[in-house]
């Protein structure tokens, strides 16, 4: 073979070059091998660990939240299964695309829409947000037969709160929601931050589910699933993590059924409608209680709102429409609503001229009407009652009396003894707001006044409008039953509505006897009693059995001072006035007269009289009770028994309810 | 001369066969095996849609490469400069009738085949030059006037493919042309100025905007992976992890976690590695880098053994070519290199890369077969003629 000359050199050069190349191929080979080993062996665990962060991950699995009793065991508060759909926005790609997929399937409203956005903008793109819950089964299986088809969409049984008795006992429970945005900023634990954004979750608004929502809302469970890289999970390790504890429960001292009859009693219209027409709603309260415990029996407001609504979440005009009601059903009349007391008040008034030692045979003729300082104070009973004694005052309920009584007694000495008998103050009930209401005296007067010196002098008028229950006095329906307990049974009752909590049931707390002459209080008991039975002011609300004597008070009060004819002269039939100037109607009561067991307060806002409207509820109510008389009848422990079944009652109950309800 | 060819008419088929370098053949081999596994793996233990294609279109390459093989050194001197303006007419095509894929236009469909000619361009590119140093005298290499062609001839492609826009097949292309003008002697004073003058040409580049972001994001990506997780570094940090998390010895054979929870885009193609790294350990991976680097030594072996300029040239470009490919990859997916889209040669899914690596490597065989000829030609007149 022959080689040219001139590639001796080139040959050369190149071997030289291709030695070069292969040197510097083999050191760069050097190198990945190095890097190899950093990454393999020196930080190996670290990338190790980084690969199990990215596999696994924790969920948090959200606590069934504690159920709510009754006494007797029937569930007031419970969870129930919850149809939902999920969306996970990265698997979706288009959120808007997805949804409008899902609303050719199910209904989803415009507001639904907007928030599954704005919540997909807020989280991560593999966290599920819920686009549509509380599906009906039909719905859930139209679901889960078209999701295959839109990737990101999943569907999920969880729990939500479940309301069985719904408007009966939303006072009484209260209600849950979603945690707002403005929740989430001020919870400042990390941990519970999470449990607040997870789909599902409800936080306690109102009521009892608020005041115990920390116990109610029992523990969260977490799991470590497997993921892969869109979040999707791929195994669920359930052994490893904790499995979530359901809140504590509650048991209350409310009896469920006397609880549905007195809001079906309550909401019987006062006046009977024009034929065709729709009755109009009423507006009015009780509180039953049980004289020797405390326990309220019946706690009940009408109108009220459906606390199921609030857990799924009321829609802006439908939150508009409960707040602008003229009969506020999202308020809670027992505890909230402050009325003058009117002629209930009288009881407190004839303890404190007792105790001013004024004897109960004090007479007073009643001529209709009498004149003080510088105008006349009229009796409700034109032409007057004639002579008076302190029983008779009570049971005709006679004004000039207690005038006549007020100009020898001082305001303190009245406003001592409603506070001693409950009155102008609140109770730990665990149970939202509560009304602390007005019990007047010198030094309140000074105190209201404190910006307008010249009215804080306390007038002898003032006197005589307090000793009726008018001007300043206020109460709730809850103190008026409590004032009534105490006075029945001369001990210093205190209300209670939490039976059973986490320690297990609670004996009711000790009573004092109060510092109040029995001897006195005896008189008045008389006069109550007198208000039923001996043809006083409320004899129609006399209890047909004659074993179970009532014993009560009847009370009328002024909303406007009395409106008289501009052309005759003569007093407007309350009927005639508009609704929102006709007189409250209160009645209060206690039963057996005999053996006190149960105090019970009736207000019925415009009901123009006590005894025409509030004196029937209270009847009905009590009769009610005395039926069923619960006291003689074992209560629930929710740790040593299991439920009534739910189904059953909840049954009962809508037939029940489906009567008279707003 | 004659007797030579007069020689190869009278040998069989079996002395043909026997006068292959057969363990280039066994060396392919062992790494398109490492690809089918690996791609078998990534298919969650499947055969579809990888594992399966892969094994075939290696096959096909098998044939064809040793068809080349068995081809006369002279034959693919002469086809040399049609070769390169064939792939340069189909690179300028490209724009026109060229498929959009993943923003960038770089196949030709040809009827279920997608072709895409920058791939084959780097074989053609490595051939043509080593063609044009063949027949140029040594003294001439060096100069600026000789040296002008070659660099039309890297640049024109290099130019076309920069514009599909793929950034990193044009710098593969710049490379291996540059390490072939290097191979053919050029003195290191020329190769200082132009160093000089290319630093200047991509500062300007970068200056006038020639760059697109994606590619920029790419870049600095590159300086600080970790930066950015889920943006332009995800993948490199997803990558890192897969690897490092396999350790010595490997998650074994189809558990890793990276990969088949989907942590891990583009699995079956440019970052295999990952995959393969995390299944199978530091000594999976170190055998891997072992057979590549066998495979280069291999090809260096028979270009420093051949008579002829061609052939030298071509077979040390074509085993160069491999190692660019492997060190480009390779060190993209550990952090080392520029996440640019280069694929992991025989493993990485893909049939274009697949063929012209192959074709390379018959090119490679054939120059063993011959590396006994020195000039191919039967004239001596030639070498007068080139210019």
């Amino acid at each position: 073979m022959r080689v040219e000359p001139f590639d001796t050199q080139r040959h050369m050069i190149f071997s030289r070059r291709a030695t070069l190349f292969t040197a510097g191929s083999v050191l760069l080979f050097a190198g990945l091998g190095g890097r190899l080993y950093q990454l393999q062996v020196r930080d190996y665990q670290q990338y190790r660990g980084l690969a199990d962060d990215n596999r696994f991950n924790q969920r948090v699995i959200v606590p069934m939240r504690g159920e709510i009793y009754d006494r007797f065991g029937v569930p007031l508060a419970t969870n129930r299964q919850n149809f939902r759909v999920l969306l996970i926005p990265e698997e979706a790609g288009s959120i808007s695309d997805a949804l409008e997929h899902l609303g050719r399937i199910i209904t989803i409203s415009d507001s639904q829409k907007q928030k599954a956005v704005r919540e997909a903008r807020r989280g991560r793109a593999f966290t599920p947000i819920e686009v549509a819950s509380n599906l009906t089964w039909d719905e859930f299986t139209k679901v889960n037969f078209e999701l295959p088809n839109f990737p990101g969409l999943r569907s999920e049984v969880g729990n939500t709160r479940n309301y069985p008795w719904n408007e009966a006992m939303a006072f009484v429970v209260g209600y849950v929601g979603a945690p707002s945005e403005n929740d989430l900023q001020q919870e400042e634990n990390e941990a519970t931050r999470l449990l607040y954004r997870q789909p599902g979750f409800r936080l306690g608004r109102a009521g009892l589910e608020r005041k115990h929502d920390e116990k109610l809302r029992g523990s969260a469970g977490s799991l470590t699933v497997q993921v892969n890289a869109h979040g999707r999970v791929i195994e669920e390790y359930p052994n490893d993590g904790d499995r979530p504890v359901q809140g504590q429960p509650l048991g209350l001292t409310i009896d469920s059924e006397l609880q549905i009859e007195a809001m079906r009693v309550l909401a019987e219209p006062i006046i009977e409608p024009e034929d065709g027409q729709e009755p109009e709603p009423v507006s009015a309260s009780a509180v039953v209680m049980d004289i020797e415990t405390g326990d309220i029996l019946v706690m009940a407001s009408v109108p009220a709102f459906d606390p199921n609504e609030f857990n799924v979440g009321v829609t802006s005009s439908r939150w508009r429409a409960l707040n602008d009601s003229p009969y506020n059903p999202l308020l809670n009349k027992t505890l909230n609503g402050v009325y003058p007391p009117g002629s209930t008040f009288k009881l407190v008034t004839a303890i404190a001229a007792q105790e001013a030692g004024i004897k109960p045979s004090y007479r007073v003729n009643c001529s209709g009407k009498i004149w003080f300082g510088n105008r006349f104070f009229e009796c409700w009973k034109p032409g007057g009652h004639g002579t008076m004694d302190m029983r008779g005052s009570i049971k005709h309920s006679c004004d000039t009396y207690y005038w006549n009584l007020a100009q020898q007694l001082d305001i303190d000495l009245i406003a001592d003894v409603s506070k001693r008998l409950g009155l102008g103050q609140t109770y730990d009930l665990g149970l939202g707001t509560q009304q602390k209401g007005i019990v007047p005296s010198r030094e309140w007067k000074q105190r209201y006044f404190r910006s307008t010196p010249e009215q804080q002098t306390w007038f002898p008028g003032d006197t005589l409008s307090a000793a009726i229950g008018q001007g300043y006095v206020a109460s709730t329906p809850l103190q008026l039953a409590v004032m009534t307990a105490r006075i029945a049974s001369g001990k210093d009752v205190s209300p209670r509505i939490v039976r059973v909590d986490e320690r297990g049931v609670v004996p009711p707390p000790p009573c004092m006897s109060l510092t109040i002459n029995d001897e006195h209080m005896q008189i008045i008991r008389d006069g109550m009693d007198a208000v039923v039975n001996q043809w006083g002011t409320a004899s129609r609300s006399r209890l047909e059995n004659p074993e179970w004597r009532m014993a009560g008070k009847t009370g009328t009060s002024q909303v406007v001072s009395l409106q008289r004819d501009p052309v005759t002269g003569k007093r407007i039939r309350n009927e005639d006035l508009p609704r929102e100037m006709r007189d409250h109607a209160l009645f209060v009561s206690y039963a057996p007269y005999e053996n006190p067991r149960y105090a019970c307060s009736v207000v019925v806002e415009h009901g123009m009289g006590g005894s025409r409207t509030a004196g029937p509820k209270a009847r009905d109510i009590m009769r009610a009770v005395l039926q069923k008389d619960p006291a003689m009848q074992r209560a629930y422990d929710p740790s040593r028994d299991k439920p009534v079944k739910l189904s059953d009652l909840q049954r009962a109950a809508q037939q029940s309810v489906s009567g008279g309800m707003p | 001369m004659s007797t030579l060819i007069m020689m190869d008419r009278r040998h069989g088929v079996r002395a043909r066969l026997a006068s292959l370098n057969w363990w280039l053949v066994v060396l392919l081999t062992l790494i398109a095996a490492i690809g089918v596994a690996t791609l078998y793996s990534v298919a969650e233990g499947a055969w579809d849609p990888w594992a399966r294609q892969h094994t075939l279109r290696y096959l096909f390459a098998l044939v064809l490469m040793i068809g080349i093989g068995l081809t006369p050194l002279r034959v693919w001197l002469s086809l040399a400069y049609p070769a390169y303006f064939s792939m340069l007419a189909l690179l300028v095509l490209v724009p026109f009738i060229g498929e959009i894929n993943m923003g960038a236009r770089r196949w030709i469909d040809l009827g279920g085949f997608q072709l895409q000619p920058s791939e084959y361009m780097k074989i053609a590119l490595i051939m043509a030059l080593a063609r044009y140093y063949h027949g140029l005298e040594f003294k001439k290499v060096s100069n600026p006037l000789y040296l002008f062609v070659p660099l039309m001839m890297i640049g024109a492609p290099v130019g076309l493919v920069f514009l599909q826009p793929d950034l990193g097949t044009a710098l593969l292309i710049g490379a291996i042309g540059l390490a072939v003008i290097l191979l053919a002697g050029l003195s290191w004073r020329m190769t200082t100025l132009g160093a000089i003058l290319a630093v200047v040409g991509v500062i300007g580049a970068i200056r006038f905007d020639l760059l697109k972001a994606y590619q920029i994001n790419r870049i600095t990506a590159f300086l600080d992976p970790e930066s950015d997780p889920l943006g332009s570094g995800y993948h490199l940090a997803q990558s890192k992890i897969a690897i490092g998390s396999g350790g010595v010895s490997g998650k074994g054979f189809m558990g890793g976690t990276q990969s088949q929870l989907e942590f891990l885009p583009e699995m079956q193609t440019d970052f295999i590695f990952t995959i393969f790294g995390e299944e199978f350990g530091l000594v999976g991976a170190f055998g891997l880098l072992a057979l590549y680097l066998a495979l280069f030594i291999m090809a260096t072996n028979i270009a420093m053994k051949a008579k002829s300029h061609f052939g030298r040239l071509m077979s040390m470009g074509i085993g160069l070519n491999l190692i660019l490919y492997v060190l480009v990859n390779i060190g993209m997916v550990m952090g080392l290199a520029p996440v640019v889209g280069v694929p992991l040669p025989l493993v990485s899914h893909g049939g274009n890369v697949m063929i012209a690596i192959m074709a390379g490597f018959g090119l490679v065989m054939s120059t063993w077969v011959c590396r006994d000829q020195d000039t191919l030609r039967t004239s001596t007149s030639y070498y007068g003629s080139i210019d």
